[in-house]
């Protein structure tokens, strides 16, 4: 089975029908069909993060600087004002985010713990740096995309990115594939690997595995999804800034991860909802939403151990 | 601490939806005034500022209205560039408004605009700077009330050049309005035979300007022009006197150097020189009136970014009443805003085709702690607008 | 570069070193002893600038407002340790700092009810309020040497507190093996309160020192924060000597980056940490 835990398969089943037929009652209201639509988005993110974080025990404040190259580099490689096919340049952005991973990997993962939150970081700031301080890439002002891509494949198309609510699915599909995907790598072999290093280096390497492969390897694999996250977020709105790029972001991210339940991956689309929802009902209910948000979070902390999935899992999973 | 007005707007809309079949005319309902303001953080301060300029202007000219009611939606954008699309369309698609007013940083106004462009809504900036706004890309539906970083600066070059400065460093935070304030300075004062022996771009949001003041001390210019706005403002005026370069090289600056920032600073701002479309002690009735209702209101002496908001106001009651309180054509909407002359604490102002203020640039100096006229630096400025066909 | 200019750059990065030293110095001694990554440091260093605001618009004093400024720091850190640190000891990091992240938007969103959101400004205390003059132009402020020195003073005491008293004995103890300092009848519990509540208030008196010459923002500790972490992890997490001279370090990088190579100045002290810990991975004096 897919899904080995119950509470996992009984998420699935209620939040995919659930999100599949959301449109239907909200067709009236475009805004609350683009707010699914970017948390989504944001939970795509969160979840690349998590395997990263929580399986891989690679903890990085650098993520974000993927999730902005996403955007930069579609605005980079694209024509200006032609619209271009969504999947080849999903698999060119891709590769290029994947490519620049690997380099950086290659250099941060010689340090371990706090040192390699902080390396990531200081990494992503300089990105960050360097997008804000060039007039080329519209410095702190942002750029905009004029035309966005089309979607057929074979001549047939599905998707009409203009459309919120067909981004809508788009973006459900491509958090569901997402998921699938990370539970698939997981059950594999490579994922066991990825598990054993998490629960013991040492051994692991005994055995006669390269650590540093697989971390490096693990690394890549959500750096690009980072950057596939960040290339939906550009298109929603048709926006790069830099800020998309600032530590907050990659901060934000790991706060709705840890909230979610790390290394439960699903627990990633969990965390992002409730934070990004608690956020919107606070800010519209009050100027002073940061004090009760900060509260909410003192107070999961508190009662959640591993976070809202671990919480649920107690909760739902037989005792054996 | 929560805002019982909006929770019981939004218990009343919710209600009216639920109960009323028949057709509501138009006129009955309120009119929606979303803001996407910073209420927190750096840029908290203006945000507040802009905010109750704007209130207070409408709720002065409630008469203007012709009994419409105001319904207001505030969201703190908290300066996140990256979040101003997704709240920008909240606020029309969602909230529906009729105007939108915001933001006051340029990067959350260019995400704004590129969802609000040519939309059934007004936006109206009443505050960021950013050149493309009423440049490049400015539309129909998007007004500002406040300036283009073009405007407060570029006067700049000729009063210097007039005090006989030859050689002056720029220096501002390296973002968009900062550069944008420099060239402008630089294009009038080279143009004038001066030069810019040094340019000096400190990252932003950095306040150590320590360095960079001894590195000026060393060059020893005829005079320095900087921008910086809010804290940054404070901590350099007070470095530039703690290090001493204070009478011995003229500080000169775009406006915001000493708005909203006058209190903190203390006497280290005394005789600092700025040019902006507003000043403290601006001698008509209006401003008078204004600056002492602000203060009885809310405590505080009123900045540039009080009027703007103010401003914001006025110019909105003006177009509803022109237009009977029916503001439902949005083409007579549009007409009726550009045509508006307002009547402002700054003086009268009217807008350019790219639906920017043609308005005095004063040159002023600070003395007391206040921002006091010296002359009117330039007349009915207009900016350039370049690359807008409107 | 004149010898005069570098001469007053060179004293501008160390006394900027200085100051990140005290803001630094509680981050890494909380860390180093009890293992907590706490991300509201930053907000300490603001609540320090306010409260010293605060009480000089009432008493007038600035040094009667230091010292209730950092009484009511150590009091806040005693608290926070009391009712909130101690309940995550056992559990991961990231939950620590989940916990601080949730502490961050609570003290930001107090300074805007309390204070609101213009920024403020204290004066220099009169009796410091002179400068030397350097050149024709440039003067130095005695306040800012004032600070510098009491940095050094700070620095002295902490070296002297770890290394001869029984506290400092204590927490050497304590940072290697919880468990023996535990068995010997010693109360950890009683020893972590304090040193959190120490680390605490050094924060909030980098923000009572740095209130005269800077201004009084909203958002200010978030700022600091990353730095005090850049300066942290290059002298090795936990080290009081580390932060010592990485904080020196990177006051100099800083201070000279910004002059020298403007274009690459605001990623300077990024790339001075990749390149340490690509070197050495655990920062330079790791424990």
């Amino acid at each position: 089975m897919l899904f080995n835990k119950r509470t996992e398969r009984i998420f699935f089943w209620v939040f995919f029908p659930l999100a599949l037929l959301m449109p239907l009652f909200l067709a009236e209201n475009t805004f609350f069909v683009s707010k699914l639509t970017s948390i989504m988005i944001f939970a795509l993110f969160v979840m690349s993060l998590d395997y990263l974080v929580g399986r891989c025990g690679l903890i990085t404040l650098g993520h974000a600087m993927f999730y902005g190259l996403g955007g930069y580099l579609f605005w980079m490689i694209a024509p200006e004002y032609e619209a271009v096919n969504f999947w080849v340049y999903t698999f060119y952005i891709c590769m290029i985010a994947a490519a620049v991973a690997l380099i950086i990997g290659f250099l941060v993962l010689r340090t371990s713990g706090i040192y390699m939150i902080m390396i990531t970081l200081a990494f992503a700031q300089m990105a960050f740096y360097f997008f804000s301080d060039s007039i080329e890439f519209g410095g702190t002002d942002g750029l905009f995309i004029y035309v966005k891509p089309e979607t057929s494949i074979f001549g047939l198309s599905f998707f009409d990115l203009d459309n919120p609510t067909h981004f809508y699915y788009l973006c459900l599909l491509s958090l569901f594939n997402t998921l699938i995907f990370f539970r698939i790598l997981i059950r594999s072999r490579f994922g066991r690997v990825v598990d054993a290093i998490h629960e013991n280096p040492g051994r692991t390497t005994a055995l006669g595995y390269n650590i540093f492969v697989f971390r490096l390897m693990s690394y890549v694999i959500a750096s690009a999804l980072g950057a596939y996250a960040g290339y939906l977020f550009t298109l929603q709105y048709g926006f790069v800034n830099p800020s998309m790029l600032a530590w907050t972001t990659s901060g934000s991210a790991l706060v709705m991860s840890i909230l979610g339940g790390m290394g439960s991956i699903y627990g990633a689309i969990l965390g992002t909802f409730v934070y990004e929802g608690l956020h919107y009902v606070l800010e519209h209910l009050t100027e002073h939403w940061m004090l009760f948000m900060g509260a909410l979070i003192i107070a999961m902390v508190m009662v959640f151990k591993n976070g809202i999935a671990g919480s649920m899992e107690k909760l739902l999973e037989k005792r054996t | 601490m929560f805002n019982s007005n909006k929770m019981r707007n939004a218990l009343v809309a919710a209600m009216a939806t639920l109960t009323l079949s028949s057709p509501v005319l138009a006129n009955e309902q309120p009119i929606k005034v979303g803001m996407m303001l910073p209420f927190s953080g750096v840029y908290g301060a203006l945000g507040d500022a802009t905010r109750n300029g704007l209130k207070m202007a409408l709720r002065e000219q409630a008469a203007q209205l012709h009994g419409r009611k105001l319904e207001f939606i505030e969201i703190d954008t908290e300066a996140r560039p990256e979040r101003a699309p997704e709240i920008a369309s909240s606020l029309l698609n969602n909230s529906e408004a009729d105007f939108i007013i915001g933001p006051v940083h340029s990067g959350v106004a260019m995400g704004m605009l590129k969802v609000l462009r040519g939309k059934e809504t007004v936006m109206i900036v009443p505050n960021a700077g950013a050149g493309p706004v009423t440049g490049p890309l400015c539309s129909p539906n998007v007004f500002r009330t406040s300036f283009s970083s073009w405007q407060p600066s570029y006067p700049m070059g000729k009063v210097a050049l007039d005090k006989g400065y030859k050689k002056v460093v720029t220096m501002s935070w390296n973002y968009g309005m900062g550069k944008e304030s420099l060239d402008a300075f630089e294009e009038s004062f080279t143009a004038g035979g001066g030069e810019v022996v040094k340019k000096i771009l400190v990252p932003f949001p950095k306040t150590e300007f320590q360095a960079y003041l001894s590195e000026i001390a060393s060059i020893n210019p005829d005079a320095v022009f900087v921008f910086f706005a809010g804290g940054g403002a404070v901590k350099f005026v007070k470095d530039y006197d703690a290090l001493g370069l204070k009478g011995k090289i003229p500080l000169l600056g775009s406006g915001f150097l000493t708005e909203g920032t006058l209190e903190a600073q203390g006497p280290a701002a005394e005789g600092v020189m700025t040019t902006l479309h507003y000043a403290d002690t601006l001698d008509n009735e209006l401003n008078k009136a204004f600056r002492t209702s602000y203060k009885a209101e809310f405590g505080k002496a009123s900045d540039i970014y009080a009027v703007q908001g103010y401003d914001t106001g006025l110019m909105i009651a003006s177009a509803v009443n022109q237009l009977g309180g029916d503001i439902s054509d949005q083409q007579a909407l549009i007409k009726a805003l550009g045509e508006t002359t307002v009547k402002s604490p700054r003086g009268d102002f009217t807008f350019s085709a790219a639906h920017n203020p043609v308005q005095n640039i004063y040159l002023r100096t600070v003395e007391n702690g206040e921002n006091k006229v010296i002359e009117v630096a330039a007349p009915a400025l207009a900016d350039p607008a370049r690359g807008c066909k409107l | 570069m004149t010898t005069s200019l570098f001469l007053v750059q060179l004293i501008n990065g160390l006394q900027y070193g200085l100051l990140l030293f005290l803001i630094a110095s509680g981050l890494t001694l909380v860390f180093g002893v009890m293992g907590i990554l706490n991300l509201a440091h930053g907000s300490m260093y603001m609540v320090g600038a306010y409260l010293v605001w605060y009480f000089v618009e009432h008493t007038g004093s600035f040094g009667l407002s230091a010292l209730i400024s950092a009484v009511i720091a150590l009091l806040i850190g005693i608290l926070m340790e009391r009712t909130l640190i101690r309940q995550l000891y056992r559990r991961n990091h990231l939950d620590q700092v989940l916990l601080t992240i949730g502490m961050i938007f609570v003290f930001n969103a107090l300074q805007g009810l309390l204070w609101g959101n213009d920024p403020l400004g204290v004066a220099v205390p009169s009796a410091l309020s002179s400068a030397i003059p350097v050149t024709d132009v440039l003067e130095y402020p005695v306040y800012r040497i004032f600070v510098a020195l009491f940095c050094v003073g700070i620095a002295a005491l902490m070296y002297f507190m770890i290394n001869k008293t029984r506290l400092g004995m204590l927490i050497r103890a304590g940072e290697s093996n919880r468990e023996m300092v535990e068995c010997l009848g010693i109360d950890i519990r009683k020893l972590y309160t304090i040193v959190f509540a120490i680390g605490v208030m050094l924060a909030a008196i980098a923000g009572v020192a740095a209130a005269p010459m800077s201004s009084i923002v909203p958002g200010m500790g978030e700022h600091i924060l990353i730095t005090c972490f850049v300066v942290v992890v290059i002298g090795g997490m936990g080290s009081i000597k580390g932060a010592f001279i990485a904080a020196l370090l990177v006051g100099l990088v800083d201070t000279f980056a910004s002059i020298l190579v403007p274009q690459l100045s605001s990623m300077m002290i990024y790339i001075l940490m990749a390149f340490i810990l690509l070197i050495k991975p655990q920062g330079l004096f790791s424990s």
